[in-house]
């Protein structure tokens, strides 16, 4: 028999468990399962748990919480024990749901058409158009596809009789997917043995039918269409899960800003110039896609793309106001609407609920609200969420007030209490409230359900709500077979490489921004680490670092920070309130290091960094995360810590320096040149070249006597990390024409200027709108003047003076020649590609003299 | 009566602009006691594309696209229209419309025929007006009473608003709450208009809003201006069994052939007059012209 130890307590009070009776006793469809997770142990199970946990970290799958005081991108959850179901009852699940998805698409089709279930008196006029996802605009829409409704997702739970119910239908832009494969991705991989034996439905062939109807949507039935993803922006919730099905389907990931409208069709900006999109997978709301007709704030759409669905020039999925039958005031009306489209019963029970528009209904609704769940019928968020039970006797009437002013825009729910499934948590098994998410793809002749989805259970024994952003965890959700089926045996599937061909051409100029910048910031905080270092290094031989140096050098070098970080003022002069940070060069050194909040410090560089790389995040590999992660973590652990010594800090910029490295050499070898590496190394040399011009103006510029002059110039190399080479391609005394020769004009020195121009020369070259036979691009011809310049330079030249002055002229002015000659560069590229420089704007909309 | 109407609307740019998506709500439709003989539309820059469509609502909604980049955008609309409003006139003084009461209307609205049903959509809140405070609904039931008359309650809701509000322009702008108009007793037309729509709905009855122009007439013995006249709004109530009828709180009126109909909808937002967005980085100062000449 079991050993049921670790089960003790299992049940504080007995509601419905999915695995055990009240008796304790295992229920049939789950004893496999429970005998192998028994086999485990519990040594087992939590060392399996934390091979999950460890796995899920390595692949980046996080879950964004709002206003989440520990920052964003939260680890996704995923518990070791899978929520399991017997393929008998599921069949009569998928049945119900293919049935629920054919009549929501149904009643979309009305509403949007003849809104014959309003004049024949099926739904109340109210619950539609009261309902604010009921969009007018879309109204007569005449769509290619059979079906309207694509995608559509239902919370599921089980009600007290025992049966599935559906609680909730999704229909807008249903999330959850791509967390569903990732999960099934990895338990697949954590708990091998157990799937393996237990014939869990694959799906494989769901997705097929996914990437199928994408494909099918396209509305002049091309081949290979274009299809692409439409993403918010990294800061939703579900960014992670935009990014996994965009690499998984091989489809390009774009925000509003990526895609515009013209001559009536929508086009994706791309390296090349413009492309154009035939489906739009959304996931932005509805109202945010077009801020000419719908949201006029809205920055997260493409202005006039409601007009080129209107032409059928293009198929946005699911339909932009589907949002419209996200819709518990429908709830009460389903059972109606499936007789009078079909004539048909439900054949999944919802919950009970009850519209307050009706009269009688408001009523019940009203004596008994603390037995209730109040929704809005068109919010379904959190916030407007009320459950009776928790609210006093002045929410209550307040809640009564609102319920009796607009009655229509309530819904009053029962009270379900979802049945439980086993948890590992606190090292034992624990019931936890569940919800099922399951998924329907409209198909040629229907309806294809996933076999499966994503379960989602409560955070604690007691919590009734489950919900992602209060922390809940997920499960695998596996439907057993009794004999394996073709379906089971079938391995992954993999989208065809040839809808995916995308290359540098083709990039979303946002995603080329990104990877530029993120070559930039990467490189900025390689190089201020490095230089900051080496300054603390030198305070380090210091007795006092809180006072006013006397050594010019480390004046210099001072003002070297400022200049080089641009933390004016800084060490240049006194701030506005008349104190001069020399005075104190410790304390603006710990700002320069640690304030995140001011710009140019390498708290707010590294914050830069990680935003940056972030909404690339689809590009990455597990291994990038990781070191990632590490910096992260390196930095973080830093902020926390009391110690400021000088010797700490040196410390963890070490950490700092060598983690940064290894992400740049994993950047090279992840990230493909037709994904954009090109952009990134376009971006760092860029940097790099820019903080190398900065260094020598602070340091060589000026003549001082000969000691300063030469530690100054020791300082550079070690900021440089070319000490070593320089004495060894030297071997001499340091002097400034060796060093100018090494840093500037080496060609084939990889950290001297003319070797890091040398190479955007040829970088540049590969992007699209080069040409370069006849005539240069604008950005083409700064770099090759800024090149040519320096190869035109020599270095005893560059030393001189005139008489009695300390200032190296002809230094200097090429400095600033060659510094704004980058700037240009950058400039150029930026317009040329990624063309953010047209804001959109808002009309002002006209004023009425009388 | 028979109008020529030309409107003109031009945004000046202060930086030029690369591109442009717009939407106009300038087609005068076809209602009650009003037909259109002639319209045209004429857009500078010349469009890429121009599209007209029927809205929800059954106005005439004209999309277009400006390409071509641009410092100056003008569009400019001539209508040729037939009022015979005023025959309808006598009859709201009728007992169909005058003899029906509060309670009579709001037990009529429980019926579910075509156009009860079609007019029930204009109780429920709007974009610009969601809910709103006590304010709006105790200022209704000033005039609203169970069994008074609709219509005669609607004509003081009317006055009262054309008393207690000041005509004041530049105080309010589209985006000012109907609190805060309700408040200050200040704003243009399409204030007033919808604070009566707002009272009305509180109330429970529909109201919607009348988007159009209004011809203005000069002093006695003077010339009239080209370009005087101007764009309006005003209000319709649904008086259940009987229909709508227009009132114009702004000139404490019913209109006759002076108010010419452009469009209709839940409030301003379902039928502003010229919208837009536009891709450029500067500001934009706006001019509008309205004039109107009577042929007969």
């Amino acid at each position: 028999m079991i050993s049921t130890a670790w089960l003790n307590n299992y049940f504080t009070d007995y509601k419905y468990d999915e695995m055990f009776t009240p008796e304790m006793e295992v229920k049939s469809h789950w004893k496999k399962l429970f005998t192998s997770l028994n086999d485990l142990g519990q040594e087992g199970l939590k060392s399996r748990q934390k091979d999950i946990d460890w796995l899920l970290g390595e692949n980046g799958v996080t879950y964004n919480v709002y206003n989440d005081p520990k920052g964003l991108h939260r680890p996704w959850n995923l518990n070791v024990v899978p929520f399991i179901l017997h393929e008998s009852e599921w069949k009569v699940v998928e049945d119900g749901l293919k049935q629920r998805a054919e009549l929501l698409n149904l009643v979309l089709k009305d509403v949007y058409g003849e809104r014959k279930l309003i004049k024949d008196g099926i739904v109340p006029h109210e619950v539609i158009y009261g309902h604010r996802g009921f969009l007018r605009q879309c109204s007569g829409i005449k769509y290619t596809t059979d079906k309207l409704l694509a995608m559509y997702a239902a919370d599921i739970s089980r009600g007290s009789d025992g049966r599935l119910w559906v609680v909730n239908d999704r229909t807008e832009a249903p999330s959850g997917m791509g967390y569903t494969s990732e999960n099934r991705s990895t338990t697949s991989r954590i708990l091998p043995e157990m799937f393996a034996k237990m014939n869990v439905k694959r799906l494989s062939s769901f997705f097929q039918d996914f990437n199928q109807m994408l494909v099918d949507a396209s509305p002049e039935n091309k081949e290979n269409p274009n299809i692409v993803i439409l993403t918010p922006g990294s800061h939703n919730e579900t960014y992670f899960e935009h990014a996994y099905l965009a690499s998984f389907l091989g489809y390009p990931l774009v925000q509003g800003n990526d895609l515009v409208v013209r001559d009536g069709f929508l086009w994706m900006k791309s390296l090349q110039g413009l492309k154009q999109v035939d489906v739009v997978l959304r996931r932005v709301d509805d109202v945010y896609v077009d801020p000419l007709e719908l949201r006029e704030d809205s920055h997260l759409g493409v202005a006039g793309l409601l007009d080129v669905v209107r032409r059928n020039n293009v198929a946005v999925i699911n339909p932009v106001g589907s949002g419209v039958i996200e819709n518990p005031g429908l709830i009460p009306f389903m059972p109606a609407i499936a007789k009078y489209f079909l004539n048909e019963e439900l054949i999944i029970p919802q919950i009970a609920s009850w519209w307050c528009g009706q009269e009688k209904e408001r009523n019940y609704v009203l004596n008994n609200l603390s037995n209730l769940v109040i929704k809005r019928i068109d919010r379904t968020n959190r916030e407007s969420i009320h459950f009776g039970d928790f609210l006093n006797s002045e929410e209550i009437e307040k809640l009564k007030t609102e319920i009796n002013e607009r009655p229509y825009r309530f819904v009053a729910q029962e009270k379900i209490s979802f049945s439980t499934a086993p948890n590992l948590a606190n090292g034992k098994f624990e019931p936890r409230n569940m919800v099922a998410r399951a998924f329907s793809i409209a198909t040629k002749d229907g309806y294809s359900v996933m076999p499966g989805g994503l379960v989602r259970v409560a955070p604690d024994r007691d919590t009734l709500r489950v919900s992602n952003q209060r922390g809940g965890t997920s499960k695998d959700f596996w439907i057993l077979e009794d004999k394996p089926s073709e379906e089971t045996k079938t391995q992954y599937w993999h989208p065809k490489a040839s809808v995916s061909a995308s290359g540098l051409n083709d990039l979303p100029s946002l995603t080329a921004e990104n990877l530029y910048w993120a070559g930039r910031y990467v490189g900025r905080t390689l190089v201020n680490a490095r230089f900051l270092r080496m300054v603390l290094r030198q305070m380090a031989l210091m007795q006092n670092n809180t006072k006013k140096p006397d050594s010019v050098k480390l004046q210099v070098l001072f003002k070297a920070v400022t200049e080089l970080t641009g933390t004016y003022p800084g060490f240049a002069k006194k701030n506005s309130k008349g104190t001069y940070a020399m005075d104190n060069p410790y304390k603006e050194m710990l700002s320069v290091i640690l304030d995140k909040n001011r710009v140019g410090s390498l708290a707010n560089t590294i914050n830069m960094f990680s935003n940056s790389y972030y909404s690339i995040r689809n590009l990455w590999s597990s291994d990038m995360w990781r070191v990632f992660e590490n910096i992260q973590k390196t930095w973080r652990n830093f902020e926390e810590d009391t110690d400021r010594s000088i010797n700490k800090i040196i410390k963890v910029l070490n950490q700092l320096i060598t983690r940064l490295i290894a992400f740049m050499g994993l950047i090279e070898e992840s990230i493909m040149v037709q994904q954009g590496l090109l952009l990134y190394f376009i971006g760092l040399q860029l940097e790099q070249s820019t903080l190398t011009i900065t260094k020598c103006k602070s340091l060589l510029t000026l003549k001082y006597e000969e000691q300063v002059e030469y530690d100054l110039l020791e300082y550079l190399l070690t900021s440089q990390e070319s000490l070593n080479i320089y004495r060894y391609s030297y071997r001499s005394y340091i002097q400034i024409e060796h060093v100018l020769d090494l840093i500037m004009l080496d060609l084939e020195y990889p950290r001297s200027l003319t070797f890091m121009l040398n190479r955007i020369q040829k970088d540049i070259a590969k992007l699209p709108h080069s040409k370069g036979i006849n005539h240069l691009t604008d950005y083409q011809k700064f770099v090759f003047e800024a090149f040519s310049k320096l190869r035109l330079a020599n270095s005893i030249d560059l030393n001189g003076t005139n008489e009695n002055d300390i200032l190296r002229k002809k230094l200097d002015i090429l400095l600033e020649e060659l510094s704004n000659l980058l700037f240009k560069t950058s400039q150029s590229i930026s317009t040329t590609y990624f063309d953010h420089t047209y804001k959109q704007n808002q009309l002002v909309t006209q004023s009425f003299p009388i | 009566m028979i109008f020529n109407i030309t409107h003109t609307t031009q945004y000046e740019y202060n930086a030029p602009v690369s591109y442009c998506h717009n939407i106009a709500t300038l087609r005068p439709r076809i209602s009650k006691g009003q037909e259109l003989l002639d319209y045209k539309i004429d857009i500078s820059p010349e469009p890429s594309e121009l599209s007209e469509r029927i809205d929800f609502f059954g106005n005439y909604i004209t999309r277009f696209s400006i390409q071509t980049r641009h410092t100056v955008l003008k569009v400019e609309t001539k209508s040729k229209v037939v009022r015979d409003y005023a025959r309808y006139h006598e009859s709201f003084y009728t007992d169909a419309c005058k003899g029906v009461s509060l309670i009579g209307a709001l037990e009529a609205l429980k019926n579910n025929d075509t156009e009860v049903l079609e007019a029930k959509q204009f109780v429920l809140e709007s974009i610009f007006i969601r809910r709103t405070d006590d304010a709006i609904k105790k200022y209704a039931e000033i005039s609203f009473k169970g069994n008074r008359s609709v219509f005669d309650a609607t004509y003081e809701l009317m006055q009262r608003i054309y008393t207690d509000f000041d005509f004041v322009s530049g105080f309010t702008s589209i985006s000012t709450p109907i609190d805060e108009v309700m408040k200050e007793k200040k704003g243009v037309c399409q204030d007033f208009a919808q604070i009566a729509i707002a009272c009305i709905r509180s109330i429970g009855l529909p109201a919607r809003y009348v988007s159009g122009y209004i011809e203005t007439l000069p002093p006695e013995g003077e010339e009239k201006l080209v370009g005087a006249d101007a764009s309006h709004a005003w209000f319709s109530i649904y008086i259940p069994t009987f229909g709508w009828v227009d009132f114009d709180p702004t000139n404490n009126q019913i209109p006759l052939d002076q108010h010419i109909v452009v469009g209709w909808g839940r409030d301003y937002y379902d039928v502003p007059p010229l919208k837009g967005v536009v891709y450029g980085s500067g500001k934009s100062k706006l001019k509008v012209a309205v004039d109107i000449a009577r042929l007969e």
